[in-house]
């Protein structure tokens, strides 16, 4: 495969997100086999290091700092005489087309030859318009949310403006893409994330672990308390089980209270961020997680990543994507502690049907790998050269 | 027995059954284990399972005193037996049921138990979560809020929900009935639970979550409600339905099969029409025949009226068992090609056209927007120029039925881009010095003078490129809108020429929510009040004719005669249209409505016009209006017509006619009528129409001119068609439409026919492709002066036919709705009693008569009696005579 220009284009690029860390994983497998990448973004956070590799160029476009607000009307707001308002939209806009002078001249380096552009996150999008009438230069759009969770939000309409008109856009899942296309969307795609790790662990030895694992921000919404409750409930049929539970957040402190009142101080455990999480993982039985709503749950990738079978709530359209309900895993409706605890101790006291599931858990994970995603992209860059 | 284990009668039962669920069974059982209520038995009967699930069952219920497990040594193939197992080996007073791949809420026996021994109900339903969507079973109808004791007489709604699952029921109920599932058939809930709806006295809904139906997609092995692609499947269906049918009849309550049926309709039947592509020919047939019998046997063909468009053609198609036009309507529908044109248009509406249906049920095959599909296959931007090769279908119409067009049209002010040229399905549009702006691309199809009108969406075309072109100017960009059109975005390349842009298009955008003003309204006002208080100039004349869109009848001629006068008058004519109008002469062109026309309007001492104008300027004293009217009467004006005889429209009438001082008639018979029908009380001028005077002197230069125009060599024959207009019935010109195309074909080589429609419906004409001796005249500005070419007139009630007598040339009246024209609109006179020529009911003894000079000469004593009754004063001077009396 001849060497290719490959650019991302990201808001923060050295921000510490899911985002950040795929797109570098993608940026980096890339450039090892050669081909001349960089980055675009559009901001860039105060003394922070990034994941992407030392030698990647970088190319911030706002180096002033300047983060571009919200597109507000200049018409209401000068009749209704919010000057300042008019102001600072009259200042957006100069920045806006500056910043797209810059963004033609940063692509002209390349001349005529075919450059992807990975667009990461859809704000990106409204610097590189230009770009799109540049036959060389094939923009992909990617969403890194649900279709519910980004029709929720400005990003929604954003999508609709922009990304119609790009070679490729990019859905985290099946389902998602399928929503996309019934609103018009005639380029949809799909393109999993890839894990950062996977490797294989003994299922014997999994199991032997006797530890329910589970991770990610103890915030609202990740239902960690569910999973205590749930865990909580039928702890006294599994003694020798215990629950670890990875990462911080404000939840914290409310989530030890909830366990101290549940008396289960000394099976469920909070242990604060890890910066090994394959490790961590490695060392457990099975991942547990009782989010609400996510896109693409990373966390269930890498748990199934080091062969462990996965307990999800049915909190993401794709979760069935991820999980094969009673072949490598088990789904329960959100919030619903009962079933959530059901699966626990099914899990927990079928020592034959972990061993099966952690197999396929570990098989069926070959999907999201990272050499395997990174021989998808490549397949994508081929389809769009040949249009 | 030990005296601790004897056992009290549990209050809840709780059957179980379950056949190949071994993923699910556990989580069923489990969910009953871990209920919050405890008084509970549970049954669970394992109907033959081949895969583990018995094995796990006894496991489950070995250790568990309240579970007893049932194996029934032959598979029933149903759901029946296995409950009705259950409910004999079972004692509780209560009873619920559970099916082994589903699962109950935690709290459920206690939610419903509590809500049954609350209400005293017969039974209780309560809320079923399909785990998919996670949405609640007919939740906006039904389980949305808590129904106490209720009858399914007073909700019949109800009975959408036959699902037996998610209630509990009194044994006694049970019993006292003998209510149990039917047994041999599928289907059984829609038996048993429509039974036990109208068995009941009272019933009762909690809206809690209490059953979990878990649905999974892309089943291998299919429950019984997916196998639908088997006939026996579909005959069992009906079978259920037709035991429901005969309960309810037998029961008296045939009344409440209305509902049944509309839940058939609406549910079951749409399930198997869905699938029917996947039937194969033997099914086909089959299913044809068990549903038409179905349906005639219980259902009256007027339930379907109700339904949505698809379902009711697809439904009244299968009563009437026309089998070619349901597959066609289900090809139509996915946007297939169909065996035959059906797409129909009766004059009201288009229906989708069926051989085995009757007129009048025309009307159950109504569809209301015609299915229209396009492709696009080349685009291209280079320069000024945007290209497309792109063809489009409306599907089912007969193709040379229906014409179509490409067009950009700019999305704030509406202009619309006509393709420079079309070739062979390639649109050419030229966008040198176009208006900016955002141009959507639409699709315009013209159907039998029907336009339809179709934005391009991108999800419809295979790829839509982004190309953009700019110079020094402009820049012009393929563009896809937020909401998925299709079109052409054009803008300034220069910075300075953006920012103009940007200003003029919020002024457009502005604009565009109100009307065009250059003036506000209060200035206008004032400026009103102004104009009012000039004096009137007493040598000004305005004029205008049929609402300023013509420069025609009485007021052209009366103008024209004022012309060869040396009075030194100032001539304004008022135009709906000033640019498109064309006035010999030194007259003022205004538009109609202005300011400059309200000035001249106040301040001119003459106004002369043929339909009232009274209401566009107020009327000073000193000012004289010559209303020289437009026709004899024929069809009942004034307040002899319907809707003016009364209220409104008679104060608007009496406004108007109040403002005339002078009223010109051709006849003594039209000032009779006149006179009555409008309570004029001013002069009458009978003096002849000025109009008319044209057709007296037959001046050669105008007939040359019109021949030219129309390029008729002079030995052809000129027929001129002249309809007039049904304001009934908006669609009248398509019969017009077909009316002609039948003449066209039966008349001579040497013949030409004019077609002039009412000028109301004038612009309709423009844009269909008329046949080769056809000519379309509906805009020839003055009909007198096509009447001078003509040989034969063929109208129905228009007043052309009191003008045209005066040439003594033949007049045929087409009145192929006579009863109704008579019914809607009145005449003052039999027309067929005083008719000026042969009145014909079809257009084919039009045509007959046509051909047929002799046939025609026969009615020439009648044409002279009618030209002598109404065209007597016509001696070619009517516009001096008038001019005379008005004009001093």
């Amino acid at each position: 495969m001849s060497k290719k220009n490959i650019v991302f284009v990201l808001n923060d690029y050295n921000g510490h997100g899911g985002a950040q860390r795929v797109a570098a994983i993608l940026a980096n497998e890339f450039s090892n086999d050669g081909h001349h990448v960089a980055v675009l973004s559009i901001n860039e956070q105060k003394n922070q290091p990034s994941y992407f590799a030392e030698h990647i160029p970088v190319f911030v476009l706002h180096k002033d700092g300047y983060r571009a607000p919200v597109p507000k009307s200049l018409y209401s707001n000068l009749k209704a005489l919010k000057i300042r308002t008019v102001a600072r939209e009259l200042n957006r806009r100069r920045q806006l087309s500056k910043r797209r002078k810059d963004v033609i001249r940063f692509f002209e380096r390349y001349g005529d030859e075919t450059v992807y552009v990975i667009v990461v996150q859809v704000w990106g999008m409204q610097w590189l318009t230009p770009l799109l009438y540049k036959p060389n230069i094939k923009i992909i759009g990617q969403s890194h949310e649900s279709y519910e969770a980004s029709k929720n939000s400005q990003r929604y309409k954003r999508i609709l403006r922009y990304y119609r008109q790009v070679s490729k856009f990019l859905l985290l899942t099946e389902k998602d893409a399928e929503k996309f296309k019934k609103d018009g969307f005639t380029n949809t795609g799909v393109m999993y994330n890839p894990t950062a790790f996977r490797v294989y662990n003994d299922p014997r030895k999994l199991y032997a672990n006797k530890t329910v694992v589970s991770m990610g921000r103890l915030v609202d919404g990740k239902g960690f308390d569910v999973l205590i409750k749930a865990f909580a409930r039928v702890s006294h049929e599994i003694p020798e089980w215990k629950l670890d539970i990875y990462g911080d957040g404000p939840e914290k402190e409310s989530l030890q209270t909830l366990i101290d009142v549940l008396n289960m101080k000394n099976v469920i455990h909070l242990k604060g961020t890890t910066s090994k999480p394959q490790e961590v993982l490695s060392s457990s039985s099975f991942f547990v997680l009782a989010s609400e709503a996510e896109g693409l749950p990373m966390s269930l990738i890498e748990a199934q990543s080091c062969g462990l079978p996965c307990i999800s709530t049915d909190c993401a359209p794709g979760i069935r994507e991820i999980i094969n309900e009673y072949e490598d895993g088990l789904i329960a409706p959100v919030g619903d502690v009962d079933v959530l605890a059901r699966h626990i101790r099914r899990l927990a006291k079928n020592e034959q049907l972990f061993y099966s599931y952690s197999q396929n858990a570990y098989r069926h994970s070959e999907k999201f790998e990272q050499k395997h995603i990174r021989d998808q992209w490549y397949k994508l860059f081929e389809e769009l050269e040949e249009r | 027995m030990h005296p601790g284990n004897v056992r009290k009668t549990p209050e809840l039962s709780v059957i179980v059954i379950a056949y190949n669920n071994e993923l699910y069974i556990e989580e069923a059982l489990e969910s009953l284990d871990e209920q919050t209520f405890d008084d509970m038995e549970v049954v669970v009967v394992n109907d033959a399972s081949t895969d583990r699930t018995g094995e796990i069952i006894d496991q489950f219920v070995s250790t568990r005193p309240k579970f007893r497990a049932i194996h029934l040594s032959r598979n029933s193939g149903g759901c029946s037996v296995p409950r009705n197992t259950g409910i004999a080996n079972s004692s509780g007073r209560y009873i619920m049921f559970l099916d082994g791949d589903d699962w109950y809420a935690k709290d459920a026996c206690e939610l419903m138990v509590n809500a049954i021994k609350r209400t005293g109900s017969d039974f209780v339903s309560g809320q079923v979560v399909r785990t998919n969507t996670y949405e609640i079973w007919y939740h906006k109808n039904i389980y949305s809020v808590e129904r106490t004791n209720i009858n399914i007489r007073e909700f019949p709604e109800l009975i959408f929900d036959s699902l037996s699952v998610n209630k509990i029921y009194k044994r006694s109920f049970l019993e006292k009935h003998n209510l149990r599932f039917p047994e041999g058939i599928h289907y059984e809930d829609i038996v048993f639970t429509g039974k036990a709806y109208f068995l009941a006295e009272s019933i009762s809904i909690i809206p809690k979550p209490i059953y979990y139906w878990r649905v999974v997609e892309k089943a291998a092995v299919k429950s019984i409600t997916n196998r639908r692609s088997e006939i026996h499947n579909f005959k069992h269906r009906l079978t259920a339905h037709r035991l429901l049918d005969q309960f309810l009849i037998d029961n008296g309550d045939s009344i409440y099969l209305l509902y049944k049926n509309n839940k058939f309709l609406r549910h079951d039947l749409k399930l198997y029409v869905n699938d029917y592509h996947k039937f194969d020919e033997e099914y086909k047939s089959q299913f044809h025949e068990y549903i038409r019998e179905y349906l005639h046997e219980r259902i009256n063909k007027y339930e379907f009226a109700k339904l949505a468009e698809d379902s009711r053609i697809m439904y009244y198609l299968l009563y009437i068992d026309d089998r070619e036009a349901f597959q066609d309507y289900l090809s139509y529908v996915q946007g297939k090609p169909t065996k035959e044109d059906r797409l129909r248009f009766n004059g009201d509406y288009y229906y989708f056209w069926s051989a085995k249906s009757p007129e009048s049920d025309q009307k159950f095959l109504k569809i209301n927007d015609p299915k229209i599909t396009y492709a696009i296959q080349d685009i291209s931007l280079a320069g000024d120029m945007f290209r497309i090769k792109a063809t489009a279908v409306m599907h089912s119409a007969a193709r040379g039925e229906y014409s179509y067009c490409w067009r950009l049209k700019h999305k704030q002010t509406g202009t619309i881009i006509d393709p420079q040229s079309v070739d062979n399905d390639v649109f050419v549009f030229d966008l040198t010095d176009v208006e900016l702006g955002n141009y959507l691309l639409v699709l315009f199809v013209n159907h039998m003078g029907i336009s339809h009108e179709r934005k391009v969406r991108a999800s419809e075309i295979s790829g839509f490129p982004n190309i953009q072109t700019r110079n020094h100017k402009r820049t012009i960009s393929t563009h896809i809108s937020p909401k998925n059109f299709v079109g052409l975005k054009l803008e300034p390349t220069k910075k300075w020429d953006k920012i103009k842009w940007m200003v003029r298009r919020r002024a457009l955008k502005t604009r565009s929510k109100q009307p065009s003003r250059f003036f506000s309204q209060k200035a206008v006002e004032l400026i009103r009040a102004g104009i009012r208080k000039l004096p009137i100039r007493s040598n000004w004349v305005l004029f205008e004719s049929h609402m300023g869109k013509q420069y025609s009848d009485n007021p052209k001629y009366i103008y024209e005669e004022l012309l060869k006068t040396d009075k030194h008058l100032k001539f304004i004519w008022s135009f709906e249209n000033p640019d498109a109008a064309h006035v010999p002469g030194p007259a003022i062109k205004v538009k109609r409505g202005s300011l400059k026309h309200y000035y001249y309007m106040t301040r001119a001492k003459y106004w002369v016009d043929n339909q009232g104008m009274a209401h566009l300027a107020p009327k000073r004293k000193g000012q004289i209006y010559l209303q020289t009217w437009h026709g004899t009467p024929l069809k009942k004006m004034g307040i002899d017509q319907n809707d003016i005889s009364h209220g409104k429209g008679l104060t608007r009438l009496k406004y108007q006619v109040s403002a005339w001082d002078y009223f010109i008639t051709s006849n003594r018979y039209s000032t009779e009528i006149f006179k009555k029908a409008f309570l004029y009380k001013g002069t009458i001028l009978e003096t002849g129409y000025p109009r008319n005077d044209i057709l007296v002197k037959k001046p050669s230069e105008v007939c040359e001119k019109v021949r030219k125009h129309f390029n008729i060599s002079p030995g052809k024959r000129v027929v001129l068609f002249a309809p007039t207009f049904r304001d009934w019935n908006d669609y009248s010109y398509y019969k017009t439409f077909r009316d002609i195309q039948l003449l066209s074909r039966q008349v001579d080589d040497n013949t030409i026919i004019l077609l002039r429609l009412h000028y109301l419906l004038a612009a309709k004409a423009s844009g269909i492709k008329l046949p080769e001796n056809v000519m379309d005249a509906s805009l020839y500005p003055d009909i007198q002066e096509l009447c001078l070419i003509t040989d034969i007139l063929i109208t129905d009630y228009s007043s052309v036919m009191f003008d045209f007598a005066v040439l003594r040339r033949p007049i045929v009246l087409y009145c192929y709705d006579l009863e109704e024209y008579l019914y809607r609109r009145g005449t003052y006179f039999d027309i067929i009693e005083h008719a000026p020529g042969p009145v014909c009911r079809t257009i084919e003894e039009v045509a007959s008569m046509i051909q047929t000079p002799e046939s025609l000469a026969k009615y020439h004593e009648a044409l002279n009696s009618f030209a002598q009754t109404f065209g007597s004063l016509e001696d070619g001077h009517a516009s001096e005579r008038v001019i005379e009396k008005v004009f001093e």
